[in-house]
């Protein structure tokens, strides 16, 4: 087990986002995590992260608990991520997004020692063209596309990708879901994935967390989940 | 481009040094105190640009710089050049201080704690007559034997040079990278591994010592030290020098400095009302030109070459 969490709960002023939520992310794995709008995914997803902090609750990497770390701590014990709403470095090329990451990661190698990885992080998400053009100018899939490569710089064994498919046509979706799982396979990245596309989740993820109001509905493959009245309820309504 | 742009540093520097010679006094004096504003502006861009701690005590560091060298040297006889070293030191250890402070505020929060500080200085050295001299100022020795100008000139250039050379360093090592990305997002910084509450103690220790620096210097150079140094108006002129000249910029405070103190001394006639005119013109920029004067030179410069 790469990452677990414990009765994690949640509290924004009278809002309750998140309740106990139990849950757990096997290593090696591709883990969906689903839900309605507003069920609390992105609110976990920072809290893993370590941008906020949770009421209560703790969450354990590796064995090892990380429970209201700092972001950039998180981030050296080997989790990275990407933002729902794309933050790249707006006036910094997409080298040099990439190379942030990769100089904090490697604090005592010299940039130009970091410059071919980077270069080649750039080409595995096809930017490689764009390396000296700066962030700004991109498109929406394209700085998509750099928050991957850069989360990647940060050399992670648990991605949190959160909603990357959002914008992309079929063609592209079919693209990014092989990229993802070739992360998995090749360089034995552990994925957790909010997702709302749901055929790629039933293509590509091992298993699904549903969420909903904050709790955990279930946990199992995709066919089961698809198929699960509760789940059905919850996105449907009565 | 490259190979232009290769020879603009060592270009300019030969200009800076012949500059005062066919000068006269009063426009080597005007020459003077812009080098210590751009030491200072460019160190508060550090800050300010860099790092997004917008902080009003940078002005009470070179206070700090100017009177612990003036009373050492005024009082105790240290040597003056030894009194700017410990300056420094104090500037950066208070800098440290400081920092450490405002480790977890943002915005506001922090530039009314670094207000706060500025002020406390401020009423300090007002009040504590038989040391500071009050609003009397303190007098204090020079750097060299004899006085002249044109050696402060190149005592002042020569800082000014290293100061920059230090600043041009950080900002283009792999630190410079990880202070790039927190100005332009910290939560994705963060969210990266840069250990951003580091920077942000780092930028503050090493722009305070500068300020130590630059003030300590100044101080010798204008032989009495006055409550002027650390007071709300020079930080204020400053910021207008940064906002103006480009914030988040590595030349914008250098021009924003010159243009400045030169701009003042022209509008001097009309007493305290330049100091409004800043503001409006720093306000103005701030609105339209958010890049300021170097930003509006580098767009009508895409616009030549498409």
């Amino acid at each position: 087990m790469l990452l677990e969490g414990r009765k994690i709960s949640k509290r924004f002023g009278g809002v309750q986002a998140l309740s106990e939520v139990d849950f757990h992310v096997e290593a090696g794995s591709i883990t969906a995590l689903i839900g309605p709008n507003g069920a609390g995914k992105t609110t976990l997803f920072n809290i893993v992260a370590g941008a906020i902090k949770p009421s209560s609750g703790q969450t354990v990497f590796e064995g090892r608990e990380i429970t209201g770390l700092p972001a950039d701590e998180i981030c050296r014990r080997g989790i990275a991520r990407t933002f729902q709403i794309v933050r790249p470095f707006a006036t910094m090329t997409c080298l040099e997004n990439v190379l942030v990451a990769a100089v904090n990661r490697h604090p005592r190698r010299p940039r130009a020692a970091l410059e071919p990885g980077a270069r080649d992080l750039l080409a595995q998400v096809g930017l490689a063209d764009l390396a000296g053009q700066e962030a700004r100018h991109l498109n929406v899939v394209q700085k998509k596309l750099l928050e991957l490569a850069r989360a990647l710089a940060t050399e992670p064994r648990l991605l949190l990708l959160d909603e990357v498919l959002g914008g992309l046509n079929t063609q592209e979706i079919l693209q990014a879901v092989e990229q993802i799982r070739r992360l998995r396979d090749r360089a034995g990245i552990t994925i957790l994935w909010i997702e709302h596309v749901m055929g790629a989740i039933m293509q590509a993820a091992d298993r699904v967390i549903v969420l909903d109001q904050g709790r955990v509905l279930t946990a199992a493959p995709p066919r089961e989940v698809v198929s699960d009245p509760r789940v059905i309820r919850a996105y449907l309504g009565e | 481009m490259i190979s232009s742009s290769k020879w603009i540093g060592p270009a300019v520097l030969a200009g800076m040094c012949l500059l005062p010679l066919p000068l006269g006094i009063y426009p080597q004096h005007v020459l003077i105190v812009s080098l210590f504003y751009v030491m200072m502006a460019a160190s508060w861009n550090l800050l300010a640009g860099y790092t997004g701690q917008v902080s009003f005590g940078h002005a009470a560091m070179a206070g700090i710089g100017a009177y612990t060298s003036g009373i050492l040297a005024a009082k105790a006889g240290v040597n003056p050049w030894v009194g700017v070293a410990a300056g420094t030191l104090l500037a950066a250890l208070l800098g440290l201080g400081l920092g450490a402070l405002c480790l977890k505020m943002g915005g506001i929060y922090l530039s009314l704690t670094t207000l706060a500080f500025s002020q406390i200085l401020h009423i300090i050295i007002v009040n504590e007559y038989e040391v500071t001299r009050g609003t009397m100022g303190l007098q204090v020795p020079g750097l060299t034997a004899e006085y002249s100008k044109l050696t402060y000139y190149y005592i002042l250039l020569a800082a000014t040079v290293l100061v920059l050379f230090i600043l041009y360093r950080m900002i283009h090592s792999n630190l410079g990278l990880s202070f790039r990305a927190v100005q332009n997002d910290e939560t994705a910084a963060r969210a990266v591994g840069v250990r951003v509450l580091h920077l942000r103690v780092l930028a503050f220790t090493v722009a305070s010592a500068m300020a130590g620096f630059a003030g300590g210097l100044y101080g010798h150079y204008l032989l009495l030290i006055t409550p002027e140094i650390p007071s709300l108006d020079l930080q204020f002129y400053v910021l207008a020098m940064t906002v103006i000249g480009g914030m988040g910029s590595f030349v914008g405070p250098i021009v924003g400095a010159f243009a400045i103190n030169i701009l003042a001394e022209k509008i001097r006639d009309y007493g305290e009302y330049h100091v409004l005119v800043f503001g409006l013109i720093a306000l103005v920029v701030a609105r339209f030109a958010p890049e300021g004067l170097t930003g509006v030179w580098r767009s009508l410069g895409r616009r030549r070459t498409p």
